[in-house]
């Protein structure tokens, strides 16, 4: 057995989540799994080595993506927390309608969402980015989808924060967000077909369970999936899509130039800002990698964007360029629980950004207000200075 | 070398089309066709980078 590669730093300390590429950067020169006693973990932190554990769910269970034993004993039983086989059926009824060809119809609509929303701020000389489109998008788009109306739409915001919240460890921030992350399990316990509007994929859901095709009690889970994984990571990569497009001018420009970009750009937001800081895995033996030995039943922490920016595998990887088109990204995971929802996410982020690139001419930003969060790094506030309309 | 497809897994994000188009594409209803199944050469690369791209990890290279 190797010995351990340590490093005293606290994950999840206010100042490394408000910005944490310094201490990426650190860990990864160290090891490509490296020891963190402060908070009982090991830390993935390469390239290689997170795509190969998220590969590997034999070795890497995803008994614990949670950092405290509550959230992840209140998730068994869902997609995102088993493991290959049990994993494989629940993932089959969970994606069934967020695939490319389940999602085809709705490409329209989301467009025409996007460019009239985006046409009226560039109009408004000023906005703030992230109530005002980074929310505002992806929770009417979402809402629109499963058919959510009334008090819940209201509620999604503040649910999809607390869903990701309490996957941290025993802090104040995780104490905190229990209560209201119970809310939204109470509510999609109790939910039924009539709470959702007619024609939705929510309702479509349900009638897929009356109809026995899911088992029994599935699609309320479903729905409580969509709403924890799907709302607040999209925001946050939305919000960054205007912090870079406003702090990387002439890459905005680029795009402009070149619509054809568009999906280009939007994994280069993804990989230079990862919108997921930290996600789970249990390990089921002992496993070395690159001379660092994690012993069997630790709990490990995938560092996405760590991996992102590892320069083993991307060149200048601190540079943004939207001309890289980083496919191979780590953002959205990879492998067996690789995101359900990334067809969803680059329809809602291709169309912002399309309208973006038509819309408006320059875009001035003030600094970006980050306040720490345990899992979803995101902006809390971004103010646009001065927009300039085409 | 052979390109074997895990069906019930591929959920038809077309990004190994994109690495691959000459070997496998998305018919009108999102479902993946494999054209060309064996390959080498050159098209035993692109047929490995389709492999490497998928975000499932819904492809393999298997002994023909
Ligand atoms: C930019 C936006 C998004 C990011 C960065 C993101 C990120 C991720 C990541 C990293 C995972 C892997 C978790 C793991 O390996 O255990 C994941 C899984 C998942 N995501 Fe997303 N996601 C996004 C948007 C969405 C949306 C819009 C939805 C649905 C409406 C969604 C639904 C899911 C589901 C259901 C899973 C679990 C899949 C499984 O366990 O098999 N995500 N996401
Ligand atoms: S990239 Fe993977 S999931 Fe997508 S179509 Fe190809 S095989 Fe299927």
């Amino acid at each position: 057995m190797t010995a351990p590669i340590q490093s005293d730093i606290d994950i999840w300390a206010d100042d490394i989540l408000v910005d944490p590429y310094p201490t990426y950067a650190e860990l990864r020169e160290q090891a490509a799994a490296v020891h963190l006693p402060k908070n009982d973990l090991y830390v993935l932190t390469r390239y290689d080595a997170i795509r190969d554990a998220l590969g590997d769910p034999e070795s890497f269970s995803s008994a614990s993506i949670g950092f405290n034993p509550m959230v992840n004993g209140a998730l068994q039983g869902t997609s995102l927390a088993s493991d290959p086989p049990v994993h494989t059926q629940l993932r089959a009824v969970l994606s069934q309608n967020l695939t490319p060809r389940a999602l085809r119809g709705l490409k329209v609509v989301i467009d025409e969402k996007a460019d009239k929303l985006v046409a009226e701020l560039a109009d408004s000389g000023s906005f703030e980015a992230i109530d005002s489109l980074a929310r505002a998008f992806p929770i009417e788009i979402v809402a629109d989808l499963i058919g959510f109306q009334g008090h819940v739409k209201d509620n999604m915001l503040r649910w999809g924060q607390a869903a990701m919240q309490v996957l941290g460890p025993l802090n104040q921030r995780t104490q905190e967000s229990f209560p209201i992350a119970g809310e939204l399990y109470g509510w999609c316990s109790s939910v039924t077909a009539e709470d959702l509007a007619p024609g939705s994929i929510g309702r479509g859901i349900f009638d897929a369970e009356a109809r026995g095709e899911i088992p029994e009690g599935s699609a309320g889970h479903i729905i409580h999936q969509y709403l924890g994984a799907g709302v607040d990571t999209t925001i946050a990569s939305i919000g960054n899509i205007v912090a870079l497009f406003g702090r990387h001018a002439e890459q905005f420009d680029l795009v402009r130039a070149n619509p054809e970009l568009v999906p280009a750009a939007f994994a280069e937001v993804l990989r230079y800002w990862a919108p997921v800081h930290i996600w789970g895995r249990k390990a089921t033996r002992d496993v070395e990698i690159d001379g660092v030995t994690i012993p069997a039943g630790a709990q490990v922490g995938i560092l996405f964007g760590a991996g992102n920016r590892d320069p083993r595998h991307y060149e200048n990887p601190d540079t943004f360029d939207v001309t890289r088109n980083p496919v191979d990204h780590l953002s959205f995971g990879y492998g067996p629980h690789g995101c359900a929802g990334q067809g969803l996410a680059k329809l809602e982020a291709h169309a912002v950004i399309e309208a973006l690139a038509r819309r408006v001419q320059t875009l001035t930003i003030g600094d970006e207000v980050r306040e720490p969060s345990n899992i979803t790094r995101s902006i809390e506030k971004l103010q646009v200075e001065k927009v300039v309309a085409v | 070398m052979k390109i074997e497809l895990d069906r019930p897994r591929c959920e038809g994000h077309g990004l190994c089309e994109e690495a691959a188009p000459q070997l496998m594409h998305l018919d009108d209803d999102g479902e993946l066709v494999i054209d060309v199944p064996d390959v080498d050469g050159a098209e035993l690369d692109a047929a490995k980078a389709a492999v490497r791209i998928c975000p499932v990890a819904a492809l393999r290279l298997a002994a023909a």
